[in-house]
């Protein structure tokens, strides 16, 4: 693997590390919802990373352009969630939804 | 035309909408269950005639010009189609009459069937990155439907699931991008090919630890199971019975399996891992489980603990391991849908999931007791189910492979299950018929039904187990003991 | 090279502003700003189409839905986020960059990896050919969305 690869690599992985020490920190439900998003950023940077060290962008960017895709998908269930959660709750406060144990 | 199984439940969910404006209910009943029925006739008719002659890589064709997919049907995959497939219409055909109250049948549907679209696109996928592209097909139209109710439980319930199995995917695909980056390809066989070729252990090692957290997370493995004891009881119960009986399975253990025993080959590290995490999750969850008084809850529990027999089997490695792993896990999903429905069936009637609450129902609502304890004791492990000789052949298996300490936990574990379900099955519908539910009706016709479907399904693989097993297990447990051969050699395009 | 990773840096640094900042707008903002630098990141790559939809559909796209979700929950009340999280976050994140600078330093070279085959075909070729069945993916994860807002936002008629 190029050297370059272990430099993206190694942002790739503080965002996601940084996602998700967010999502353990923050009570925000939008926060948390951010804190996903960061982790895809790392992941998508990961993707496309990994396809400049093999000389495949091609397929790199349609694996990335498939995943933010999804990431749209998931953003629009998501915050759909989160609007009807606070609907009910009148707040975004993550520590209202603890009436379950898990 | 194997690609039906994707194709048709996308279709049809995209005319629902319209279908749901000619007519409230009938028609978007009759197209859903349509559907799932033919594809289930499919799966049992036509799919093993596919198959014959080992596994194939099907390339489907448009107008006479080929498309670039390429599906991968073999016997383990044939294996999961049939199982989706027939506990898919089960539930189906009980929400004909559940999903009354929720609203927007034609929606529900839709969703329904996308999320059987996105199991069976997952199945059929020879590529690791589609592999998880379909996963999370599966797994957006699953977090809309446990919400379905907009109760304040059901959204708390999806926020966290959804919460937990993002960062489960996200590892997913660092892990596929980690292969990537070694072998250069993403189908299975190129990356089979190139692994072996590569000999990198340690960072297979690392790939295999970010698969196992994100589709152990998926599978609801212990410690990962945090989300599925809200998710599933607040689902409605069709849904609680897809996601319990097929989608841990299909996103969590099938996904697993395939790229483990498959792509990277079952080392004996890995071995030890996925009967560990099995056997932890197995004693671990059915502890939890005595303690519930939600019904749906303990069910929940149940399935974490039956889930990590699945695994424990599947682990062993042996040919007779991975028969009884597969084997269990389409009696789980029988059994386990069958469950869920009948707690449905309950909460409809009598409006609580508390057992305490309950009792005597049996009087009132005979036949969902009767199809509830064939679900129980299926579980259970009682003979001549289907779920004692699957319990049998894993136990068997941890003996024979040298693992008596594993066997012995295991049977201790299956009496601790037999006896949290006999409790249930006495709180619930045995005893004292508790004044409250004097009024009481049997479940609507559909339910009832379904329920009865899935029931004789478990007895009659029970005393018809020898040739469900040489018919529909052996050739998916032959696939996964194959290793590596099973996708480099008829499969390599 | 340099620039490359001051944009890098750039897009850690926003990263991590949208997750820290207390105002949600600007923590949508922040997180626009970081889409836009993968986005030009990408570009400067050499993978412009993966540049491209970063910046319309996550820096755009994606910070529109954000904005619509903040304006329609807008309470009087702040989510209070605790105040210890403010100190923690930065120390154990730089203390995570110092393991992972010292982790990738040492792997360098020790991940082996197969010569790479040259790449054929446009990249219409690519996504409309060899990935076929995640275009078959996608729309099925689009129709999930949909009907996932449809579902999550309906008329119900009868409170039950």
């Amino acid at each position: 693997m190029t050297n370059t690869w272990y430099l993206y690599v190694f942002f790739a992985a503080a965002l996601v590390f940084a996602g998700i020490l967010g999502l353990l920190a923050k009570r925000n439900l939008i926060k948390l919802f951010i804190c996903i998003e960061v982790i895809g950023k790392g992941i998508s940077l990961l993707l496309v990373a990994t396809g400049l060290a093999k000389a495949s962008l091609l397929t790199a960017q349609a694996l990335a352009i498939t995943y933010i895709v999804i990431e749209v998908s998931l953003v629009a269930t998501a915050l759909a969630l989160i609007i009807n959660i606070y609907r009910h709750t009148k707040s975004l406060d993550v520590r209202r939804l603890a009436k379950l144990k898990g | 035309m194997i690609i039906l199984f994707i194709v048709l439940p996308l279709v049809v969910a995209g005319i629902l909408p319209l279908a749901g404006r000619l007519s409230r209910r009938v028609l978007p009943d009759l197209l859903a269950n349509a559907t799932l029925l033919a594809l289930v006739v499919y799966a049992a008719v036509a799919g093993r005639s596919l198959i014959a002659g080992g596994p194939v890589l099907l390339q489907p064709s448009w107008l006479g010009e080929t498309i670039g997919l390429r599906l991968g049907l073999d016997g383990f995959s044939l294996f999961m189609l049939m199982a989706v497939s027939v506990v898919g219409f089960a539930a189906c055909l009980f929400s004909i009459n559940y999903m009354e109250h929720y609203g927007s049948k034609a929606t529900f549907y839709a969703l329904y069937l996308v999320m059987m679209a996105g199991m069976n696109g997952l199945v059929l996928a020879s590529d690791l990155f589609s592999v998880y592209v379909f996963l999370e097909v599966a797994a957006v139209a699953s977090y809309a439907l446990v919400a379905y109710g907009l109760g304040h439980d059901e959204l708390e319930a999806a926020f966290k699931y959804l919460m937990l199995s993002v960062v489960g995917s996200a590892f997913v695909v660092a892990a596929v991008a980690v292969i990537y980056g070694m072998t250069g390809a993403l189908d299975f066989a190129a990356v089979a090919a190139g692994l072996r070729e590569l000999n990198a252990g340690p960072v297979v090692a690392i790939a295999s630890a970010f698969f196992l957290f994100g589709f152990g997370l998926k599978a609801a493995l212990v410690p990962f199971h945090a989300w599925l004891p809200d998710a599933h009881p607040s689902a409605p119960a069709p849904i609680s019975a897809v996601l319990s009986g097929l989608l841990i399975k299909v996103s969590g253990v099938y996904a697993m399996t395939r790229i483990f025993l498959n792509v990277f080959g079952l080392t004996p590290a890995l071995s030890t891992v996925m009967m560990w995490m099995g056997i932890v999750s197995l004693v671990v969850a059915a502890f939890l489980a005595l303690g519930q008084k939600d019904m749906k809850r303990m069910l929940a529990y149940s399935s974490i603990s039956q889930v990590g027999y699945i695994v424990l089997g599947i682990g062993i490695g042996t040919p007779l391991g991975i028969a009884g792993g597969l084997f269990h896990l389409f009696n789980h999903a029988l059994a386990k849908g069958l469950l869920f429905l009948t707690s449905g069936s309950v909460q409809q009637a009598t409006g609580t999931r508390d057992l305490d609450e309950m009792g005597g129902l049996a009087k009132r609502m005979p036949v969902t007791a009767a199809t509830n304890l064939v679900g129980a004791l299926s579980i259970a492990g009682v003979p001549p189910l289907n779920g004692f000789w699957s319990k049998l052949l894993i136990i068997v298996a941890l003996v024979q492979a040298g693992h008596g300490a594993f066997a012995v936990v295991a049977v201790l574990a299956s009496v601790l299950t037999l006896w949290y379900y006999l409790l249930m099955q006495r709180k619930a519908f045995f005893g004292k018929l508790n004044a409250k539910w004097a009024g009481v009706k049997e479940a609507p016709f559909w339910m009832t039904a379904s329920t009865v479907l899935l029931a004789l399904l478990c007895v009659g693989i029970g005393i018809f187990f020898s040739s469900t097993i040489t018919t529909w297990i052996q050739p998916a447990a032959d696939v996964l003991a194959d290793g590596l051969h099973a996708v480099t050699g008829s499969w390599g395009f | 090279m340099i620039l490359q990773t001051a944009l890098l840096i750039g897009l850690v640094i926003f990263a991590a502003l949208a997750i820290l900042l207390r105002d949600l707008l600007k923590s949508a903002i922040a997180l626009a700003v970081a889409s836009l630098l993968l986005g030009i990141i990408f570009f400067r790559m050499n993978a412009p189409y993966a540049g491209a939809f970063e910046i319309s559909v996550v820096a755009g796209l994606i910070t529109v839905l954000f904005v619509l979700t903040i304006a329609l929950t807008k309470t009087g009340e702040e989510v209070r986020e605790s105040k210890l999280v403010n100190v923690a976050f930065p120390v154990v994140f730089v203390a995570f960059i110092v393991i992972d600078a010292l982790v990738m330093k040492g792997l360098i070279g020790k991940i082996p990896a197969l010569a790479a085959g040259a790449e054929t075909g446009s990249f219409g070729d690519v996504l409309w050919k060899a990935r076929t069945y995640d275009l078959v993916g996608q729309i099925a994860v689009i129709l999930a969305g949909v009907f996932a807002v449809l579902a999550l936002f309906r008329k119900r008629e009868k409170n039950d």
